[in-house]
């Protein structure tokens, strides 16, 4: 176990329900979770158990009905919008199932948006660099709509990196690509993200990508059935 | 039972684009709205014309006719009713204008009544006249000449018989009273003109002497009226004119019953045919823009249908299904409003303007009756506007049908608006939420331009209307009385009166009313600022064989334009050319009357040898006529340079008319004063701008406000459907903007952003409205001064409506965007971005 400083991000009997009555949906039941900097955290469990939920909550995406969410010491289910999205825009990347690109934008454009937004300078060298490693160098005067599935989820995957955030949410990344690509991409977000100590947090499906992470969270009915760390670690990228 | 499918697929993709159909219901039930409103309007206006215009029912006025002419027009096959006015006397009571005339039915086939002409008014009372002393008027004329208005009564008048000669004096028995009028006090006798029917006998009685020449016209109607177009009936009545050798200059029409008594001739079914289009093509525009701008979700949905095995026909259908729903509701509600509103609005109009105005030959009661009988509904405007939005629905739903009915279903379900029209962008280095909306507002160029045309062309409308609205103007009508200043006094003359000479131009200027001593009393009333003379003018004569002279007793009042006039005269030229230098240089006139530049057969390089006279002086001048030009500011019919005049070294003064310029504060305390002084001299008439105005409202009539209402609803129309595209633009952007909001769009950067687009929206809107507006406007305003519209004479730029438009249009897209915000706010983020997936 790291120290207790190292906590980028920890929840506090973090709930959302829907409906009321007999239609009660507990999304997310008194959850508790401690994410360390730099972290390779997948969640897995089946359809409607939370996954998605506790991922927009984490990520000022959502709010809680009661509970706290952390991030870097400061409660963040307390802030109200414009506070919530300078926290989106600098501290936190976006990875969607369905890339979730700007369709007037092209790739480059798509890419530094996040930086524009918080009105940053652009450190082109480290832009160039995430496009070189994610394959986009010829791609980035093209629209999304021109690109591939793998190709729209790379440029989201450098999208979520270009800004430098300590934390990556990506919701089922893979999830609309075929395996090979899909592994691809994962190895890929695995790779930016420790070579700029970036914290990941994965919703997956996917048995094999779970295997990749340093930890798996398991959810069923939105309480969390097990936190397990991987035996292997894979080193090899 | 497949198409109950269809049919209940239909109504499941209404529900669930809840705004959607909402939005394009609005657009629908808007457009059919404006377009049965538009056209209750004008039924309601043709049939306020109809009525207004129902007692005064002839077609045309022959005038200067002989007895002979009126005895073959009384036997022409084609008339059918016909009146004789004889014009019999002037009425000389102090500064009244009036006449005493003779009416008389010389054939009517309408109407039994033949003790009643059929072109004049229903008597109140009493009976027109018979007996050689009887007379019959308006009690108020008989109040204003000193006489009690009851039937019985006796009124002493004074009159010139012909105009002309010796002023006689009768004793008349008011044998019949017209209907009151309602005249306000504050308006001067001499600025009226008044008449009183007086007998035949009357007539023969002077004929018989010699002391009377008949000079009847003739007022007619021709058979026809209900078969014969405008132009036909035109042309008839043309023919009998040729007929009993009448020329054409002496046919009046009347235009305004003639126009609404007929069918509509070609013409007319072409400009109204024209206008409805413009709607229809603007309207379609509309809703095709709110059905375009979400055409990705209905192409996207199209290749899920198609996937799960839908036919071509299936999904055509459910596209038709959609529209037949919505136009269900829609159509009929837009009807009842259409219908309703200006079935309210209407007579509030009119009673506005029944208040506003302080003469008026309609009193309330008239006015009120009028309101009362109004015949706005026609079954075919309603036929018409449910079938013209019906159209445009279907012509909008075309374009998803179309892309429903090509490509693989595959290829619709990853439909991306741009798919076809780029595959790279060049783009920015950095992206800031001006890029944002830059590269929004290009993606697709052509949904950006449908929306900024549509609101554009809204917009046209409004203020192309207002162009000729505005240029209906009160004010100039006052000015052709008081070009300049508040008050205005001029001198009443004649030109040659034979028996009282003293009253002529050149006797009354070697009185020098307008000296220096009567300029100085003006100034010293307290209020006044200053006085200016009005040019002088002289009386002219020639010797030579001249119409024109002839007309006038052989005298023309003659006057000069300065340098600064020169502008203005070249500005309105019509034929010649005007240099003063030159026109000093050779002694050269211009004529400033177009009419009578062609009735009199004038032509340029004319040379005259005229006699112009300087009181009894007598100045010989011999000029050249070379320029025609029909200038806005009132000139006399023949004018010189300053620099000639000045060489004539007049001996008299020849000013006929002061303005004086008053401080507004004193305005009442000023006319006051004027009224008594000029009450002291009787050849003065004093002009007071108020009166003038109001003189000038009366002569608007009552159809500007029926018109300014129509201008409203089309305004408001547009209005409502230029938020309604602003509003689906945004929300079929929904995710979209969730989308960006998660990536750290905050609050104010979306509010600058989606204001960005919007200002964009506003600035083309502008262009193309200050553009196309202000040029179609403009070439409206042409016409109707071409057509006397409303006596319409000078174009003003619609400043106030302009300026209105700028602030609404900015206002309202600075409201839509807050507006929006807020109710963004009102769903999560995660909902947003979820929506359509």
């Amino acid at each position: 176990m790291k120290k207790q400083t190292d906590i980028i991000l920890k929840t506090e009997d973090l709930c959302k329900y829907y409906g009321s009555g007999d239609n009660l949906v507990k999304a997310a039941d008194h959850i508790n979770l401690q994410i360390r900097q730099g972290e390779f955290i997948s969640i897995v469990g089946k359809s409607g158990s939370g996954k998605s939920t506790l991922l927009h909550m984490l990520g000022a995406l959502d709010n809680p009905t009661s509970g706290k969410v952390f991030l870097d010491g400061e409660d963040i289910s307390s802030f109200k919008e414009d506070a919530l999205s300078k926290i989106r825009r600098r501290k936190i990347g976006f990875i969607f199932q369905s890339y979730n690109l700007i369709p007037s934008l092209n790739v480059w454009e798509n890419i530094v948006l996040p930086l524009g937004l918080d009105g940053r300078p652009l450190d082109e060298a480290f832009i160039h660099d995430i496009v070189k490693m994610l394959g986009l160098s010829d791609k980035i005067k093209n629209l999304p709509n021109t690109l591939s599935g793998g190709q729209q989820q790379r440029c989201a995957i450098a999208r979520a990196i270009a800004a430098k955030p300590s934390l990556i949410l990506a919701d089922e990344p893979t999830g609309n690509l075929d395996t090979k690509t899909g592994d691809d991409v994962m190895a890929l977000l695995k790779a930016s993200a420790k070579k700029y100590g970036q914290t990941l947090v994965v919703i997956t499906h996917n048995e094999e990508i779970a295997q990749m992470a340093d930890r798996t969270v398991t959810l069923a009915d939105g309480r969390i059935l097990s936190s397990t760390e991987s035996e292997v670690v894979s080193d090899e990228e | 039972m497949k198409n109950n499918t269809v049919f209940r697929l239909a109504l499941s993709r209404l529900r669930y684009q809840k705004s959607r159909t909402l939005l394009i219901g609005i657009a629908v039930m808007l457009t059919t709205m404006l377009l049965m409103a538009i056209g209750t309007v004008s039924v309601a206006l043709l049939d306020l014309n109809r009525q207004m215009y129902s007692g005064i029912n002839h077609h045309a006025v022959f005038s200067g006719l002989t007895c002979d002419q009126v005895n073959i027009l009384s036997q022409h096959i084609n008339v059918e009713a016909l009146s004789v006015t004889e014009p019999f006397a002037d009425i000389v009571n102090g500064k009244m204008n009036g006449a005493l005339v003779y009416l008389e039915t010389v054939k009517d086939e309408q109407f039994a009544d033949k003790s009643k002409p059929f072109n004049s008014l229903e008597l109140e009372s009493g009976h027109y006249p018979q007996g050689e002393n009887e007379i019959c008027s308006s009690p108020l004329f008989f109040r204003r000449v000193g006489a009690e208005p009851v039937i019985g009564g006796k009124v002493t008048l004074s009159f010139r018989v012909n105009g002309k000669g010796e002023i006689r004096t009768e004793e008349f028995t008011i044998s019949g009273l017209e209907p009151d009028v309602e005249i306000s006090e504050k308006i001067d006798d001499s600025r009226l003109m008044w008449s009183a029917h007086v007998s035949k006998a009357l007539l023969s009685k002077y004929e018989q002497a010699g002391l009377y020449e008949p000079l009847p016209n003739a007022a007619l109607r021709v058979y026809g009226e209900e078969a014969l177009t405008l132009d036909e009936m035109t042309d008839r009545i043309h023919s009998v004119a040729g007929d009993i050798g009448l020329d054409e200059a002496h046919v009046v029409f009347n235009n305004e019953y003639l126009f609404t008594a007929t069918d509509p001739g070609s013409e007319r079914i072409a400009i109204v045919a024209m206008i409805s289009l413009i709607v229809i093509f603007f309207s379609a525009l509309v809703i095709y823009s709110i059905y375009y701008v979400g055409v990705i979700t209905d192409v996207q949905e199209i290749g899920k249908l198609k996937a799960l095995g839908a036919s071509r026909r299936q999904i055509a259908g459910m596209f038709l299904w959609q529209g037949v729903i919505v136009s269900v509701f829609a159509i009929p509600l837009g009807l009842l409003i259409g219908f309703l509103l200006p079935r309210f609005l209407f007579p509030l109009a009119l009673r506005a303007y029944g208040n506003g105005s302080a003469i008026s030959s309609y009193s309330r009661d008239a006015v009120d009756a009028v309101i009362g009988q109004i015949h706005m509904f026609s079954p075919s405007v309603l036929l018409a506007a449910a079938l013209a939005a019906l159209i445009t629905v279907a012509v909008s739903l075309r374009k998803p049908i179309r892309l429903a009915k090509r490509g693989s279903p595959m290829e619709a379900i990853r439909y991306q608006e741009n798919s076809s029209d780029h595959k790279v962008r060049k783009g920015h280095r950095e992206v800031k939420v001006a890029s944002l909306t830059f590269a929004n507002l290009t993606r697709n160029k052509r949904r950006t331009a449908v929306t900024v045309l549509t609101m554009g062309l809204s917009c046209v409308f409004f203020i192309c209307v207002s162009a000729v609205l505005s240029s209906i103007s009160v004010e100039d009508m006052a000015r052709r009385s008081i070009p300049k200043g508040d008050f205005r006094i001029s001198l009443n003359y004649s030109h040659h009166d034979r028996e009282y000479p003293e009253n002529n131009l050149d006797s009354l200027v070697q009185q020098e009313y307008f000296n220096d001593a009567f300029l100085s009393q003006l100034l010293s009333i307290e209020g006044v600022e200053s006085v200016e003379r009005e040019h002088g003018k002289i009386l002219s004569s020639t010797d030579r064989e001249s119409a024109m002279y002839d007309d006038y007793e052989n005298r023309l009042p003659i006057s000069y334009f300065t340098r600064e006039d020169v502008a203005e005269l070249n500005a309105n030229l019509a034929q010649g050319s005007i240099d003063y230098d030159r026109m000093t240089a050779n002694n050269e006139i211009v004529c400033t009357h177009v009419y009578s530049f062609e009735q009199y057969d004038l032509s340029l390089g004319e040379t005259y040898s005229l006699t112009l006279h300087d009181g009894s002086r007598e100045i010989p001048f011999t000029a050249t006529l070379t320029a025609l030009t029909t200038p806005d500011s009132s000139f006399p019919l023949l004018i010189m340079t300053e620099d000639t005049w000045n060489s004539l070294e007049l001996t008299c003064d020849p000013t006929t008319a002061v303005y004086l310029y008053v401080d507004d504060a004193c305005y009442d305390s000023v006319k006051e004063a004027l009224e008594k002084l000029v009450a002291e001299n009787e050849h003065f008439s004093l002009y007071s701008l108020d009166v003038e105005m109001a003189i000038g409202r009366s002569g608007i009539g009552l159809v500007r406000t029926p018109i300014y209402l129509l201008v409203v609803l089309i305004g408001v129309i547009s209005f409502i459907n230029l938020i309604n595209t602003m509003i689906t633009s945004i929300v079929t952007r929904k995710k979209e903007l969730g989308i960006l909001q998660a990536l750290g769009l905050s609050g104010r950067q979306l509010v600058r952003m989606l204001a960005g687009e919007g200002l964009v929206f506003t600035a083309g809107t502008l262009v193309i409205s200050l553009t196309l507006g202000n040029a179609a406007g403009y070439l409206l305003y042409r016409y109707a001064k071409k057509e006397h519209f409303m006596s319409i004479s000078r174009y003003h730029y619609p400043l106030w409506e302009t300026a209105g438009l700028v602030l609404v249009l900015i206002g309202w897209q600075l409201l839509i965007t807050l507006f929006i915000r807020k109710k963004m706010e009102k769903e999560s983020l995660i909902e947003r971005i979820r929506n359509q997936e």
